[in-house]
């Protein structure tokens, strides 16, 4: 009897597992998040802080831009926690990028608040919270990617020694 | 290179150790699944595992555990697709006092090995691939399987004892 064999060979098996370890994909779903989340926060300031009754098409208008954002970051958050892992080197650059959208996104809500004049507090409280989160995110991949450094760092001297 | 190292290397996201990870992996893996399945549908499951394998391996606290921690997944796919089997095999704990002979080490022919098990049920072929084919402690198949170590043993022993019977009918003598 003729033991069989499993009929993909590694490379085989290596480039049906290539879309999730792909990078690229990797990369969109963080943007799509980012995104998407800042979109949102971007478009509610907006619309919250236009001065004056607003006539019901630009009302219609406002919530789709929400919608379409939200669904932005909708797509982005199932890519990452269903279909894209992030390994410790990404979650570090994601950590920053999130920090850095975070920032900007801030810097724009703080942006339109002092233009009219009116909810800089509530503003800088929405967009600390963001820049809070992505901090906690940054530092959490940053520990962790130094955790398994130092793991690799032992494993490779104890079998060089 | 240990797979603890190969692990931690792929968790920080080398596309080498993944390649190196797959290569060494995609036999035992195979090897298990096509025990319990059959042919036709144990490369899609082979591939279905090592994707779950992909999208797992972040979270993957003990790296030195990486093999109890990959065939919990790659049961996890198997179960799913003999629910019907697991459901209806009950545990007969009370019946299997008297410790069996070890049938398994005493053949030489792995081919001979495999064709019995195909005629064992899935609890006890499960139980054997994992402890001789995959050389995996008892406590590593008390984690894989959820039961403690005891009941693993116990599955041990009635899953000789039923190899041995099932050898003896197809006229083997070790």
């Amino acid at each position: 009897m003729t033991e069989e064999g499993p009929r993909l060979s590694a490379r085989d098996m290596i480039e049906r597992l290539e879309p999730s370890l792909s990078p690229w994909r990797r990369v969109r779903a963080v943007a799509a998040l980012l995104a998407g989340l800042a979109g949102v926060v971007f478009v509610t300031a907006l619309w919250w802080s236009e001065p004056g009754p607003l006539p019901g098409r630009t009302h219609l208008a406002f919530a789709l831009l929400t919608v379409f954002c939200l669904a932005w970051a909708g797509y982005g958050t199932w890519l990452l926690t269903r279909r894209v892992p992030l390994f410790a080197t990404d979650r570090v650059i994601a950590g920053w990028i999130a920090l850095s959208v975070s920032l900007v996104t801030t810097a724009g809500l703080a942006g339109i608040a002092v233009q009219r004049d009116a909810g800089l507090g509530t503003a800088l409280g929405v967009g600390g919270g963001f820049v809070a989160a992505a901090l906690v995110l940054v530092v959490r991949a940053h520990a962790r990617r130094a955790e398994l450094l130092r793991r690799r760092r032992e494993l490779t001297g104890g079998e060089q020694a | 290179m240990s797979d603890e190292l190969l692990v931690v290397r792929a968790q920080l996201g080398e596309w080498a150790a993944w390649a190196e990870l797959v290569a060494r992996w995609r036999v035992p893996v195979w090897t298990y699944v096509r025990r319990m399945l059959d042919a036709e549908r144990a490369d899609d499951v082979t591939q279905e595992i090592w994707l779950a394998v992909v999208r797992g391996l972040p979270g993957l606290r003990e790296p030195g555990r990486f093999a109890p921690w990959l065939f919990t997944i790659a049961r996890r796919s198997v179960t799913d697709r003999l629910r019907g089997e697991y459901a209806r095999e009950k545990e007969s704990l009370t019946t299997d006092e008297a410790l069996v002979e070890d049938p398994v080490q005493a053949m030489a022919d792995r081919a001979e090995l495999i064709a019995a098990l195909a005629g064992l049920p899935v609890l006890e072929r499960e139980i054997l691939v994992l402890f001789y084919l995959e050389d995996l402690s008892v406590e590593e198949c008390a984690q894989i399987c959820h039961v403690p170590p005891g009941t693993v043993k116990s599955r041990l022993n009635r899953a000789r004892r039923m190899l041995r019977e099932h050898l003896e009918e197809r006229g083997y003598r070790p």
